[in-house]
Parts: C-alpha cells; structure tokens; sequence
C-alpha cells in the first residue's frame, strides 16, 4: 500500500522471524465477483377479524417463530404512567382457564419462550410444539384474566426497578432525554415514577386491553420452518376468534427542538464518568425519502466504528471507549442524537469536539471516497442482517405499518447505492443543527459545570433531577435528622445559649459602612420585648426608623410613612432581641426549607411564616449554626423587590456572639455596613421608641 | 434486570456469543415425542505445517463469511503486576501491520462491507470479522497481516491507554454492581491468575513497555497458538488455496507457550465480604468453586443451572421472585473456564428486603436442589429446554464457528458441535443432586453482598 499513513513519532516493527513471502503482501487482496443479495421471500394473508398475518419459510432451523406486533398510536398515560407497561405483563400471568404457574410450567416444558409487552407478544418454540404453544398464545391474547395479586407483583417489581435506574447513568440518561426532547405532555416524554406507579390501578389495565388489544390494528408475522398453507390453517385455529374492535386514534402536537443550545446537567456526586447526549426531536416518518439519505449522512457522521465522531473522540483524543450518533426516523416524531461517555476533566472537551464535528458536518461537502466507504458498509450491514430471517418478517411489517411501498426493501440497495454527496448536504442542512440541541449530561457538577457554561447561550446550566424535572440546585438534600428546630437550637447554642441570650434586655449597636461612594452610620436601639429606634444618616440623607412594639413608622426626605400592618407583623417578629425564643408565641411558623450555598459554606434555609402569610428567609450556616442571611420580599406599589442581608465576623459581647460585618444587597446596590461597637443593657428608656 | 459478565470487548458492540447449553436424548421418561431434526454441522479442519489450527464451515445460504482468529491467551496469562495486558494487548491489535496503516484496519474492514469486534477473556482472547462472501481474501489477508508483523506506534498506544481507560469506567466503575465480577474472582481464588479479571487494574495499564508488548506477541501470538475459524459462503478447496497463501509462511513461535499451572487450594472455608457501591438495592452472591469445563461434572452442573434459572417456571424465579417476590431478579451462572471455575448464584433484592432475608430464601432453593431429586416432570422439562437450545443454536455463521474453534481449543474435540449431547445423555437426576450436594457446600463459597453506599449523591 503506497499511502500509508507515516506517523511522526517512533516507529516500532514487531517482527516474528523473516518472512520470505511467495506472495506480494503489500497488494491489498481485491474482492471477487460480488455475490447476488436475494432477499427471502414472504407469503400473506388476512382473517376475517382484520389480523394481517406474513408468513416468512425458512427450513434451516426446525423452530417457528410468532411476533404479534399491536399497532396503536401512542398514549399519553400521564399521571400513572406505567399501566400499558403493567397491562402488558399481566397478560402472561393469567387466562380463564391457567394461571402464571401453569403458563410458566406449559411454556419452559415443551423449552419454548413466551414474552408479552403493552404492543405485543413474542413467542417461539420447535416447529413440534407449534400446537401447544400457540394455545398458550392465543389464550394469553384472547381471554386473559388481570388479576389484583398479580398486578401488585408487577407494582413491586417496576418500583424495584424505578430504584435500581436511580443509580445507572446510562437508565437516568435516557430517560431525561425523553422528557427533554419530547416534553412530559407527549407520550415519548413521560417516564414512570414511584407516585405514577403506585396509581396504577387493574381497572385502567382491563380498560387499555379491551380497547387496544385489537385484531384489526395488529399484524402476525410468522417465521420458520412452516409454509403458507399451514401458517393459515395454524391462525385462523387459534386467532380466527379473537374479537375486533374500534380503537382509537391519539393525536399530539409535535415536539420541537429548543430554540437555542441549552445545558442540561442532572448532577450526580459519585460520577467518574460524564454520559453526554446532545441533540434534539425531529420530523422524518419512515415513508420520507430523506430517510435513507439521511441514514447515510448520520453512518459518516457517527453511526459506525469508523465514523467522524468515534474517530476524533476515541481514536484521535482517547476521551472515550466510544461515541456516536443516531438518526431515527418516526410516524410521529423521531430525533437525532449524539452520545458517549467520557472522563469527567475532558467533558467540556468533548463537547467541543462533536460541535466541531457538526458544524463541519455542514460546513463542507463529504468527500466521494468516505461516501463510497460508506455506502459499502452499509450495503455489508444489510447482506448481513437477512443471515436471520426475521428481518424479512421486520420488513413486510414495515411496509405495511408505514405504507411503505411494496418494493421498498428490493430497491433499498439501489436507492442507498445512488446516494450523492449533494443529497447528503441536503439532508445534513435540513437535520444537523448545531444552535438547537439539549446538551444532556449526566455526571459530577462539582469537576464540570464551569466548562459547560460557555455552551449555553444564556450561559446558565440547567439542572434536572433523574426525573427529568428541573430543579433549583441550592436547594440540595438535607441530612437525615435535621428540622428546623435542630437547627435553630444549633443556632441559639452557638451564639451563647438561651440563658446568656435572655439576660440581653437592650442593645445599642452602631455601625457605619458606604453605599455608592457615600459614607452612611446607622445606629439601631432595641430593647424587650420588641421596641426598636434606627437612624440611619448618609450626610444628605437620613432616615429614622421607630417601633414600639405595636406602631411604628419611617421618617426620612421630610416625609412620615405609617407602617403597614404587614410591616408590623414583620416588625413584631424581627425587632426582638430573641426572636429565635418566642416563635411559637408569635404564631411564626418555621420550614426547613432545603440547603444552599451562602458565599462558599453549606447553609439550612428555613422559611418563616408571619401570621399574616408573610415571609422570611434565613440561613444558618450548616457547620458552625451562625445566621449567614436574612431574605425579606417586599411588596411595594413599584413591584415586589427583594432584601438581603448577610451576616458575618460573629464577636462575642458579653456571652452573646453578635455579627460585626453585614452586607446588604437590594436590587444592583450593595451596603457593606462594620458594627463600631455594640453595647448591652445601657438601661434605654421606653421613651426612647415612642411613636408620635 | 440481568447482570452482565461479559468477556471485554474492543468495540461497544458486542459479538454475539452465548454460552451452550444442549440437548440430551430422553432415557427414562414415558412421555414419548417425535426428536427435532438437529442441524447437523459439517466441517473440515486440519493443521497447517507452522501450526495453525484450520476449521471450515460450508454454509452458502447468506453470502456472507465470518473469519474468526482465537489465540490461546488470556488474562489468566498476566503477571500479577500486569493484570489487564491481554485485553489492551487485544485494541493494539487493530493498530496495524507493516502493509496496513494505523487506523486503516477499520476503514479497509467497512469499506468492503464488513463489521469485526474482539473480545479478551480469562482463557482466550478472540478477533473476528463478518465479511461479504467475496472478500473473504481481503479478511483473511488482514487477519494475516496482523498474526505476522503487528505494527505499534506510541501515539497508538497512548491513545489506546485512554481508550481502556474509559472502557473499565463505563463498564465497572460507573456502572451499578459493575465491579461484580472482579470481586467475586478476588475473593474466589488466592493463587491462580483468575483472581484478576480481564479488565485488569488501570495502574498497571499505564506501566506496560514496548518491550513488553514484543515479547508478548512474540510468545503467544503465534500459529501453533491460535485456532482459524471460517463459517458461511465459502468454497472449501478455494478457501484452503488461500488460507495457505496468507498464513503459510507465518512463521511458527519459537518459545515454548506458558500455560499457568497454578492449582488454586480447596477455598477451605467460606468466605464473605461487603461490597458498597452505588445501588439501591442489595444484592447477594453465593460463588461456588466447581471442576474445570469438560469434565465428568460439568455437564451436571450446566443442567443444574438449567432447572434453577432458565425460564420463568425455575427454581429459583419461581420461588424468590414470583411466589415470595424478595427479589427483582434472582439466577444463576456455570461460570466454568479451561481451570476450575465457579458456579454463581445471585439474587437482586426487591425494595425493602434485606439481603439476610434474600440470602436465607436463596439458601433455601439451593438446599432443596440438594436434599431432594428433581421431579420426573422437571427433569423432562429440563430435557426439553436443553433439546430447544442445542436445536436452535448454532443459528448464525459467527456462533458456529466461534463454536468450532472453542470446542477444539478447550474440549480438544470439534465434533462435540454435532455429538457434545450424548455427554449430558449421561446426566441423570442423581447427577444434578449430587453434583448439588458435592458443590454447593458452605465451605466452598464466596458470599459476597452489595450494600448501598449511605449517602446517595443523586437527586
């Protein structure tokens, strides 16, 4: 071979012994004649219920295959999600006349296997056993039983599974990309959980039988070693009974995909490995003649060994053990996707490359040489798959279910052969969109999401639970044990105990600090139960601040505001020196509401909840039990707007830790504010918080 | 919910390759049925002067051919402090050759219409290739090209580190129950090299020298280590014309071939352990040390495995999973291997089962299988399971001469593709219990449960 590929680095020759070839092995052997690709031949027919039946002869093997293919349009399940599933199963665990252990035992004695699913049924045996294993079958399709023991058996098993899938990557994976792509208000969207399973009921599993399982929408296909005449003989036996019905049609909006490339991450701590997807839904019915077009365009980008993505991501940066992608041509609506697996530091890496790979994918022509490649790969791929004869079986099927036209599978090697570059363009602008993808990954936040940032447009990341529902992730899990009581108790101890704290009857603290290059002093007076004096002075501007307990108000640019009663309310539960005491007192309800982060520490968040509805947030640092933040919403007639108020620097004064450093942030403004000095029961006079 | 315990492949796509359970004639039963005709499997094999092992399989049905190469080497091969070498060895085989460049393997198999995978196990470590039937030249060229003057270059084999790198983490590390395997062979034997698997260890990976890599080839890679395997549309005299051409001037290896001759001691007590991984439901492993495959004992074992875990009326389905629904999957495993292996029992708790309870409900089937026959009704069952298999095996030109080469590499008898069933003819009810009773005893195991690791990270 004259242009081998000369690598730059060290060559190493691994030789056995001299070989004194008689032959010239540097002449790559040539092919021989190319052998003719026949396609086996398939017999139909139909009964008079409406079952179509295609019958595929093939005397290798001395076994007969049945697959019963139950052609509905999807359903959207919703909120038990899961009971075409459960309706499935529970076909093959009872009939009038067997139960599971009798079907078990018939089926494994004659060494056959019977499977059952929501659109179908599976079986196959020795062409001896046909008789008896279609009886089972057919008594399985036709007069099933759906018993209550049986569907709580199958309950337990998918919430088992449910469990497992929680800790697979590749299960989490998938399912998040459904609910992406297609929404969880389309049938391929929604996925089962504990709460949809635990609604499954035998009621909507008799219902979904009766009305789906229907010979006039289901095909039979037959393969083996049978023919024509017996195959007919054998259904009309065995199906010639079962009862046709209407069945209805479901129609669904067509999911689209995203507007702009968005980030999707479901964070999973204990991730070495990030599975990446990133692609999105797409229009092409199985009867588009772009679908062969595009199969090839999809086998040169990442649908085989050799393809442009496997071969930059695994062989040329070794991210990988393997990448690729897949196009997949649906009635109602299919995708296209990439995906691999790839070590958690190059997972940013990664995801630039296949970008690369898509935009080169539209930005240049493929060349003659890899579509010709591929094209021979493709037409291998094909040769092969007719070694089983189901294939042909899978064909006739096909043509039937998508109104393909008759000769689609005889022309398909001449159609994929005639295949041209400009038509893989063609299809490559019309399927690869590299501004409209999900990216999904499934893996360690911590070691990640600064390098996937840049590949959102919003640069925000979006977090999803392995549910597929977005959540807000600084709200993580709270560890078992804590309530909000434990925390505030933690809070109450690391501030000095409830004995030093109630010994506190008034407090003076004064503290100064800039906003917007204006210096400001703010002094603030509280004495029990909950009187409170501030004034605030920026030079220009000052502003007072009283409440005695039961009024109060704000005075400040020669104006006086009455305090509203939700003002009040709030005022009666913040101004006391221990609040944190008397909550129950002051009907204030508490919530541990999650965990956040606050400047870099772990913080419980507990919502507390004023008499009137009103609330605040605050958060206590999960380690040392300080109060690092105080959120107040407020409403104002200009919208509502939000408070906070961070806590730091704690002191001690007199047993009681007080914070010296607070940062207030409203809207884009931020007051830093240093405590000066705090002084404790000075003896301020009642006087002093009285409101004129 | 099955777990997988696979051999390691190159590629994601597996070969199609299963273990072979086959059919035994009735002898005692009063049912009588009409026999399946079995297909029978013609083939030609014979040596060729440097060594190699020639099988051929005439099928011309589909006009496809699978070329199958297994060499006799497998982790079982490794040093200790190499464990992993075969298998990374198995991805530097498709490198290249002095007349094929690096990645060109792939482009010249995909370009003439062929697919081809390989895989490393304990024992063997097998390359194939499915071609259309007129390029069997081109596949047995490459196949030769690689068997005589593999070519490596470093970027290939830092690269290929990487690549194995990331196979090991999809496959154990970030996978539920994926280092299952790997714990039950380290807790399983002391000795032996099966203590490690294929997979090996990442550290070593990294150590392996170029100087290394020569000596292994040149030690086991070699004709009168390896078995030629050919099935499907072929013309036996024209295929024999080339395999000569290509192969009959490899030159045979000059070393004499390791075969480890370690005998791992009687387990002499059971041994337990915990496992914590990332899952939620436990899971509990009972791994019985059993003879090597092929002799007296196996063929019981094999259809003991049959009765306790094939087809959903099983022991041990039947009982755990739907009667006493303790478990979301429960079965078993003959894991038998050229040196003695071990026969796997395992049982995946349902939510809300400790695995103390499971593992009690799994001893409970394990002793009935011991303590009393199987019925005549199930042994006919069995019987018929076994003929269903052997009838509908060998249904792909890939599995049956995978199947060739196997059976003479390690049964040392091809023909046991056409006559292996008058070896579990012999098998009878006493067998199974015995072999039960012989085997699955308490201080011949591993006990191995998975826990879940307390804090789970994800949401």
């Amino acid at each position: 071979m004259k242009n081998r590929i000369s690598i730059p680095i060290v060559l190493l020759l691994f030789i056995t012994g001299l070989s004194f070839a008689q032959i010239d092995r540097s002449v790559r052997p040539k092919a021989g004649p190319a052998p003719e690709i026949k396609l086996g031949k398939y017999d139909s027919f139909s009964l008079k219920n409406g079952l179509k039946v295609f019958v595929v002869e093939n005397h290798k093997l001395p076994r007969v295959a049945f697959d019963l293919v139950v052609d509905r349009t999807p359903i959207l399940k919703g909120d038990s999600a899961g009971y075409t599933e459960a309706a499935g199963e529970l076909l093959r665990t009872g009939t009038k006349t067997r139960n599971k252990d009798k079907i078990d035992e018939e089926i494994d004695f004659i060494g056959a296997s019977l499977s059952t699913s929501s659109t179908g049924v599976y079986a196959v045996s020795l062409k001896k056993h046909v008789n008896k294993l279609l009886d089972i079958m057919s008594d399985v399709v036709i007069n099933p039983l759906f018993k209550q023991d049986e569907l709580d058996k199958i309950k337990k098993q998918m919430l088992s599974s449910l469990a497992a899938a929680k800790d697979d990557p590749n299960a989490i994976s998938g399912r998040v990309r459904n609910a992406l792509f297609y929404g969880k208000d389309h049938p391929y969207g929604e996925s089962m959980t504990e709460e949809s399973v635990n609604k499954i009921n035998l009621e909507m599993c008799k219902n979904y039988y009766e009305t789906y399982f229907r010979p006039n929408i289901s095909y039979l296909a037959i393969v083996g070693d049978i023919n024509k005449a017996e195959a007919q003989k054998l259904v009309e036996k065995y199906f010639g009974k079962w009862k046709k019905g209407d069945v209805p049609v479901n129609t669904f909006p067509t999911p689209k995909p995203p507007l702009v490339n968005k980030v999707e991450l479901v964070d999973r701590a204990n991730s070495v490995q990030s599975v990446i997807t990133i692609g999105y839904p797409i229009e092409l019915p199985k009867a588009s003649e772009d679908v062969i077009p595009a199969s090839v365009m999809n086998t040169i980008l990442g649908g085989s060994f050799l393809s442009r993505i496997n071969n930059n991501l695994r062989e040329k940066h070794g991210y990988t053990y393997g990448a690729g992608s897949s196009i997949n041509s649906d009635k109602y609506v299919g995708s296209f996707y990439v995906s691999t697996k790839v070590r958690n530091v190059v997972t940013d890496s990664a995801i630039t490359e296949i970008f690369n790979e898509l935009r080169k994918m539209r930005n240049t022509k493929v060349t003659e040489d890899e579509l010709q490649t591929t094209k021979n790969y493709m037409t291998g791929s094909f040769a092969r798959s007719l070694e089983n004869p189901q294939t042909i079986a899978n064909f006739a099927i096909n043509i039937a279910r998508y109104n393909l036209p008759p000769d689609y599978y005889k022309n398909y090697l001449k159609n994929l052969n005639s295949v041209t570059v400009d038509q893989i363009s063609s299809v490559t602008e019309k399927y690869i969109k590299p501004s409209n993808c999900n990216i999904i990954v499934v893996g360690k936040g911590d070691e990640i999401t600064n390098g996937l940032k840049k590949f959102s447009l919003s640069g925000k990341i979006d977090y999803y639970d392995i549910y597929g529902n977005k959540y807000d992730p600084s709200l993580s899990k709270i560890p078992e044990g804590v309530t909000a009581e434990t925390v505030l108790n933690k809070y109450i101890e690391a501030i000095g105990g409830k004995e030093n704290v109630l010994k506190v009857n008034d407090k003076t603290t004064k503290l100064s600090g800039s906003v917007q290059g204006m210096n400001l002093t703010l002094t603030i007076y509280q004495k029990e139960p909950n009187k409170l004096y501030q004034v605030l002075d920026a030079g220009v501007f000052k502003q007072e601040t009283i409440f005695n307990g039961e009024k109060g108000k704000i005075t400040g640019m020669g104006q006086m505001t009455e305090m509203s009663p939700e003002q009040v309310e709030k005022m009666k539960a913040e101004s006391s020196l221990h609040w944190f005491l008397d909550l129950d007192k002051m009907g204030v309800k508490k919530d541990l509401a999650g965990m956040e982060t606050i400047n870099g520490k772990n913080a419980y968040k507990i919502t507390f909840t004023m008499p009137d509805g009103g609330k605040i947030v605050r958060d206590f640092d999960a380690e040392s039990g300080y109060l690092l933040r105080e959120v107040n919403t407020m409403d104002t007639p200009q919208g509502s707007f939000t408070q906070t108020l961070d806590f730091g620097d704690y002191r001690d004064v007199q047993g009681v830790k007080y914070p010296f450093k607070l940062t207030q942030n409203v809207g884009p403004n931020t007051i830093d504010l240093t405590v000066n000095s705090i002084e404790i029961n000075t003896g301020l006079k009642d006087d002093l918080f009285e409101v004129k | 919910m099955k777990l997988k315990i696979l051999a390691m492949n190159h590629k994601i796509t597996p070969p199609a390759r299963r273990r072979r359970s086959i059919l035994i004639f009735l002898l005692l039963i009063s049912f009588s049925f009409v026999f399946s005709q079995t297909r029978k499997i013609d083939f030609v094999e014979y040596n060729l002067s440097n060594g190699l092992h020639v099988i051929l399989h005439q099928d011309n049905s589909t006009p496809i051919v699978a070329i199958t190469v297994t060499y006799h080497v497998g982790s079982k091969n490794e040093e200790p402090d190499r464990t992993g070498f075969a298998h990374f060895f198995e991805h530097l085989m498709f490198e290249g050759s002095e007349y094929i460049g690096r990645g060109e393997f792939d482009k010249i198999s995909e370009n003439a219409g062929g697919q081809n995978n390989a895989s490393t196990s304990f024992d063997q470590t097998f390359y194939y290739q499915i071609l259309p039937s007129n390029q069997l030249e081109l596949g047995l060229w490459m196949e030769s090209e690689r068997m005589l003057h593999l070519k490596i270059d470093s970027i290939g084999v830092e690269t290929q580190r990487k690549v194995v790198k990331e196979e090991r983490k999809q496959r154990l590390d970030n996978q539920p129950y994926g280092t299952l395997q790997e714990e039950i062979f380290k807790h399983a034997y002391k000795v032996h090299p099966y203590r490690w698997t294929p997979i090996g260890s990442a550290q070593y990976i990294d150590k392996a020298t170029l100087n290394e890599f020569i000596d292994f080839y040149k030690h086991y890679y070699v004709p009168q280590n390896v078995v030629l395997s050919i099935a499907g549309d072929i013309n036996i005299s024209q295929a024999k014309k080339e395999i000569e051409k290509y192969f009959g001037d490899i030159p045979k290896g000059s070393y004499e071939i390791k075969r480890p001759n370690t005998v791992e001691p009687p387990l002499g007590g059971e041994v337990s352990d915990t496992v914590y991984d990332n899952i939620q439901l436990p899971l509990v492993v009972h791994a019985y040390r059993i003879p090597a495959q092929g002799t007296p004992d196996y063929y019981a074992l094999e259809m003991l495995n049959t009765i306790l875990a094939q087809g959903q009326s099983s022991r041990l389905y039947k009982s755990l999973v739907d009667k006493q629904q303790k478990a979301v999957f429960a079965g078993s495993l003959n894991y038998s291997l050229e040196d003695p292996g071990l026969f796997i029992v395992y049982a995946v708790a349902n939510v809300g089962i400790s695995p103390n309870d499971l593992e009690n409900a799994m001893q409970k089937e394990l002793n009935r299988v011991k303590d009393t026959l199987i019925t005549k009704e199930e042994y006919q069952k069995l019987q018929n399971q076994t003929e269903n298999d052997f009838v509908t095996s060998n249904s792909t030109d890939l599995g049956i001469a995978s199947s060739l080469a196997n059976y003479y590499m390690f049964f040392h008898n091809t023909n046991l593709i056409n006559t292996e069933i008058n070896k579990y003819m012999l098998v009878t009810r006493e067998d199974i219990k015995r072999v039960a009773d012989k085997y699955l005893i308490k201080d011949n195991r591993v006990v191995l449960y998975y826990l879940p690791k307390k804090a789970s990270g994800t949401k």
